[in-house]
């Protein structure tokens, strides 16, 4: 243990794990309580299984859709990862769903947990922005022609919609363009923003804690 | 606030309890992917537009701004969705009372499962 005794001189980790580690915790919590913590569990996974499908992916017109038949073909349990992606993702916005659900019907987004709440709501929209963005990317039939109608509803906001779209397509119409886009959105911009608001809501739930007896 | 604090702590009580959980999370996600994996699409062909269909969770969407044709395309698409959102995001500030009980909160509960009602009936009537 003199290993863990001179890393914890100088870093101090036990410190902040005992706070955590010995918080108590409200009585009557239920397994509904868990719906939140599944959901970042399905995130956990989606950053584990997207990190190895980005080794095989190739970002590009004219490779894409051939990157995604080689990770079917080719690469060992390809398949599998694009697979767990998939669903991992599914089931997180099921989850979020139930979360919300949950919050709202015990009222625990009541005053102190005001913003609790916002952070989560802008969580549920990044979570779509990765579901819109990542649909486009196997770049196959069904994910062209679902983000051309995505991308024409963005331009259908009055008198600045044409820019908003070319903003998003990165041009006037899908093309290459825009599927580098998405890519770069789905696996940097997103991601970095998530972090953010992933920060915001754990901060403020271990500030004050969640709302006891049910 | 009623935080009546239990003598357990977090610590190995609810830490076990979170471990399983999270495990049978990750092994749902496992079956299913190997149960239902998702094909490789059909290259494209920008020739013929065919019809997609949105992921399952836009398809209420997909579905509202159908009712909205030419020129009200924006209030299907970005309108309506956007007072929803708003209503949802500033939801603890509108249904701001101290009752915590879903039966003393009858127009919160109404709107609530109003909004849910109507996402899960477009999703619905797209679907058929």
């Amino acid at each position: 243990m003199r290993l863990l005794d001179y890393l914890n001189d100088r870093l101090g980790f036990t410190g902040r794990h005992r706070r955590i580690l010995d918080r108590p915790v409200p009585k009557g919590i239920n397994y509904f309580t868990c719906f939140g913590g599944i959901t970042f569990t399905l995130f956990l996974t989606l950053v584990l299984t997207g990190l190895l499908l980005s080794l095989h992916y190739t970002p590009a017109e004219a490779d894409a859709y051939k990157s995604i038949q080689r990770l079917h073909r080719e690469v060992p349990l390809g398949t599998f990862i694009r697979a767990a992606h998939h669903w991992a993702g599914n089931l997180m916005v099921v989850m979020i769903v139930l979360h919300m659900l949950r919050v709202f019907v015990t009222g625990s987004y009541k005053s102190p947990r005001e913003l609790h709440w916002v952070a989560g709501s802008f969580l549920l929209l990044l979570t779509l922005s990765f579901g819109f963005t990542g649909y486009l990317l196997p770049w196959d039939q069904k994910a062209y022609w679902a983000t051309v109608i995505g991308t024409n509803m963005v331009e259908s906001v009055p008198f600045i919609g044409s820019f908003l779209a070319s903003l998003v397509r990165g041009g006037a119409e899908v093309s290459g363009q825009t599927l580098l886009r998405f890519y770069s959105m789905h696996i940097l911009w997103l991601p970095v923003l998530i972090a953010v608001f992933l920060w915001m809501h754990f901060h403020m739930i271990r500030r004050t804690g969640i709302t006891g007896g049910m | 606030m009623r935080t009546t604090k239990s003598d357990k702590t977090f610590f190995p009580y609810y830490f076990f309890e979170i471990t399983v959980i999270a495990l049978f999370t990750i092994e749902a996600v496992l079956i299913l992917a190997v149960l239902f994996p998702p094909a490789i699409g059909r290259e494209i062909d920008f020739s013929a537009q065919f019809s997609p269909r949105p992921e399952w969770y836009f398809l209420f969407l997909y579905e509202l701004t159908k009712f909205f044709p030419g020129k009200w395309t924006f209030v299907g698409a970005v309108l309506l969705p956007g007072i929803g959102f708003s209503v949802l995001l500033l939801a603890p500030f509108l249904d701001s009372g101290g009752e915590r009980s879903l039966k003393k909160r009858p127009v919160a509960a109404a709107v609530g499962f109003g909004l849910l009602a109507s996402v899960i009936g477009l999703t619905m009537l797209s679907l058929l």
